[in-house]
């Protein structure tokens, strides 16, 4: 019995270890992007959404998070190609909402503010998440959806942080359980 | 592993001079299964389908992951697919006065909007007026059969003879006994999955092996079990172990691509009319299929009155011509057929064609959706994610209220689909509050915890509810458009009522913590199960069709799509629609070797 339980276990873990290596996971402490120009966001402006989707979807110890994902660049390469001038806009006033937010609070950028400040604005700004009525608030629920969006549609979020089992071919019987 | 045959090539120029023993306009689940049914009985058959041939696995590409594609499944820019905000406070025609370069119906604004862009019909080239509706319509070979929601339904005599049941309306000029031979023939030549119950308001059907349940899935029907109740896998219209006789079509893999709304397989495991239907039925040599041709009007022979061919326009260089054929075959969709009818304007039927009875375009009904529930099974938080994708759907809950019951607030029924497990995407994260490392865990824990379901209902048929020819407003291609004159009524409003009230009880019952719950009606038009424009029936005076889809006024032409149905049951049409094409086209063809068309 203990011997087939650990050698189901080994099995398990083998298949991991198979699919895991295979994607091109970054280290956990991916770097800022600091100075990297968006499509169509500034450098300031790329820098304040890549550390906002961060603190949304963090790094842990179970998985890369939005940094690692690449989903600021995501979402800049979406902005850049739209054909509405109106979602443009509401990004970039979002994003300096944020630093007006961030100076009200701590008198500092929201990027040279502590990282304990920073949560501080984020909180705020999500305080309103079920009935937004300040601009920070209501650019919160953008800002969420698309980094979520971007983050549970890489190959980090389906593969690392979801473990998500389907899209393979199934060769024998069907995974569950019959109807009986 | 290659899975996928190459088709059959599209004759280049088809030869109208000649005439057909038949022209069917449509290539869905109705046009399809007449030609296969004609070409078998050696009828030489032109097909007209509006749109184009697409290279359908290349528009599906059902295994794609979303980071392979550059707007993870998204259309391009420019797209805008119609929010039922919009469908909400606004008439049609929803394209009007819209800034974008495309518009959608609301199919267009699912996950993986750019996987159906070139199957749904643009907006803005094909408007409609009067009441709200949300007209979901795929023009292109196959029609909406490339990505139907693929449940399979058989209707049973509390369908066919509601009327005696309860009352209202009219009772179908069929019974089960007629149709059950035909629904056995579209099981074995195009292959259904799904577990026998032996309900009597759901006939079962000759299934291949099932598609399994989750745990949640199975906690339910145990449930449900107590009380006589049924909880059954998703019956769907899906080869599971394959077809000898298709080779167009692949047995199904449970790959992760079903999951993705909207659906389509591009092995085609699930039933398609081209690879189903069309491509056998053209390598008989009897059957031409002639895409991008858009119909507008039955030809009408002036000393006989008998349909003689098809008025069309080629919708790429925009000219006109004429298909010959002894017998004309309507199978453009339920209301699609019925404008087609209307447009037939001549001397002899002046109210447009086969419409002596003023029924055509009346007694239009579908079925009403919108409440649901979603329910959190604890048991599951936190537990290693399983593999629960890959599956054409989740669970079916029949039918279960005026059975033997007599409800005081509505009369006829309403089903559950529903959709537990894990998947690609985890659905609950937008409801999932705030940010940081305990809401990537949250997330991460509840991922495939849920269960969620959500019912169909029966609309009731009414004559007031149709659709006529708008006086003013043309298509793209200069042809008059439908104008809807539609509503929901109280009985709709009374079941959506229990609807949300019983989905709650069910899950609670079984212990599931309700989470979720879907009060609201959505607009019209919303579960692409539109029928009921051209009814069958024994009187020509209050219907249009015979039991055999032929119409009462004009003996050689036939319309074998959902406009045929003269209620809406709750039990989702595609199946019956093909088993009806199927036993009228058997009549047809025999009709025709007796000379009797």
């Amino acid at each position: 019995m203990t011997d087939s339980l650990s050698r189901r276990d080994m099995i398990a873990a083998t298949a991991a270890a198979l699919a895991v290596p295979l994607l091109p996971v970054k280290a956990p402490t991916a770097p800022a992007a600091v100075g990297l120009s968006g499509k169509f966001l500034t450098p300031a402006e790329y820098a304040l959404l890549d550390e906002l989707t961060e603190l949304i979807i963090p790094s842990d110890a179970h998985s890369p998070g939005a940094r690692a994902a690449g989903v600021a660049g995501y979402i800049d390469s979406r902005l850049a190609e739209s054909l509405e001038p109106e979602r443009q806009a509401l990004w970039r006033s979002g994003l300096e909402a944020v630093d007006g937010l961030s100076r009200e609070l701590s008198g500092q950028p929201f990027l040279t503010a502590t990282p304990d400040q920073r949560v501080t604005v984020l909180t705020s700004m999500a305080a309103g998440e079920r009935d937004p009525k300040t601009p920070p608030e209501r650019f919160f629920g953008e800002l969420k959806r698309w980094t979520v969006r971007g983050y549970y549609t890489s190959k980090i979020g389906i593969h690392v942080d979801q473990e998500y089992k389907g899209n393979v071919y199934q060769q024998g019987e069907f995974a569950g359980f019959d109807a009986q | 592993m290659t899975l996928v045959r190459v088709p059959p090539p599209l004759q280049q120029d088809v030869d109208l001079s000649q005439t057909y023993d038949a022209v069917i306009v449509g290539s869905g689940a109705a046009g399809g299964m007449a030609a296969h049914v004609l070409t078998t009985r050696g009828l030489r058959v032109l097909m007209l389908e509006a749109g184009k041939k697409l290279p359908i696995e290349q528009e599906l590409r059902s295994m794609q992951w979303p980071y392979d594609h550059p707007r993870r499944g998204d259309a391009p820019p420019g797209s805008h697919a119609v929010s039922f905000n919009e469908y909400t406070i606004r008439q049609p025609p929803y394209a009007k006065g819209s800034a974008f370069k495309h518009v959608y119906s609301y199919v267009g604004g699912w996950s993986g909007s750019d996987y159906v862009k070139n199957i749904l019909v643009d907006e803005k080239d094909h408007p409609y007026t009067g009441t709200r509706y949300a007209w979901v319509r795929a023009r292109c070979l196959g029609g909406k059969t490339n990505i139907w929601g693929r449940l399979a339904l058989r209707l049973s005599d509390y369908d066919f003879k509601a009327k005696s049941h309860d009352g209202y309306g009219e009772d179908w000029p069929i019974s089960y006994t007629d149709l059950a031979p035909y629904y056995d023939k579209v099981d074995l030549y195009l292959g259904i999955s799904g577990v026998k119950e032996n309900l009597p308001h759901l006939p079962d059907s000759l299934f291949q092996r099932p598609t399994k349940l989750n745990f949640a899935e199975v906690k339910l029907r145990q449930s449900l079990a107590k009380t006589g109740q049924v909880l059954t896998p998703y019956r769907a219209g899906v080869t599971t172990d394959g077809l000898k006789h298709n080779k167009y079509r692949s047995k199904c893999y449970g790959r992760g691509a079903c999951h993705r709304r909207p659906g389509g397989c591009d092995i085609h495991a699930v039933f398609d009319s081209p690879t189903g239907l069309i491509y056998p039925a053209m390598d008989t040599g009897y059957l031409t299929v002639r895409p991008n041709s858009i119909a507008y009007e039955v030809l009408v022979d002036k000393n006989t009155g008998r349909a003689r061919g098809v008025s069309f326009l080629d919708s790429e260089t925009r000219k006109s011509y004429a298909a010959k054929a002894k017998v004309v075959i309507l199978a453009a969709s339920t209301l699609e057929s019925a404008r087609l009818l209307l447009l037939s304007r001549s001397p002899q039927h002046p109210n447009g064609l086969g419409n002596s009875s003023g029924h055509v375009g009346h007694n239009f009904c579908e079925h009403v959706m919108g409440p649901g529930v979603t329910g959190l099974v604890k048991e599951l938080v936190g537990k290693p994610h399983t593999l629960d994708d890959g599956r054409p759907g989740g669970f079916y809950i029949p039918r279960f209220r005026n059975l033997k019951d007599r409800q005081p607030g509505f009369i006829r029924g309403y089903g559950f689909e529903g959709n537990s497990g894990h998947s690609m995407f985890p659905a609950h994260v937008m409801s999932t509050p705030g940010f940081g490392a305990q809401f990537k865990k949250t997330v991460r824990d509840y991922a495939g915890a849920f269960i969620s379901m959500g019912a169909f209902g029966e609309v009731l048929p009414r004559y007031e509810s149709h659709v006529d020819l708008d006086p003013e407003l043309k298509d793209g291609w200069g042809i008059p458009v439908l104008r809807f004159h539609y509503q929901f009524s109280d009985n709709e409003r009374k079941m959506a009522e229990d609807m949300a009230a019983t989905g709650r009880e069910m899950l609670e019952a079984a212990g599931i913590e309700v989470v979720g719950q879907d009060r609201e009606i959505l607009t019209e038009g919303w579960s692409i199960h539109e029928l009921g424009t051209a009814r069958m029936g024994n009187d020509p005076k209050t219907s249009v069709l015979s039991q055999f889809q032929q119409s009462h006024d004009v003996r050689n032409l036939f319309v074998v799509d959902g406009s045929s149905h003269v209620s809406a049951s709750c039990q989702n049409p595609t199946w019956t629609i093909m088993a009806l094409a199927w036993r009228s086209c058997e009549y047809l063809a025999d009709e025709f070797r007796k000379g009797n068309l």
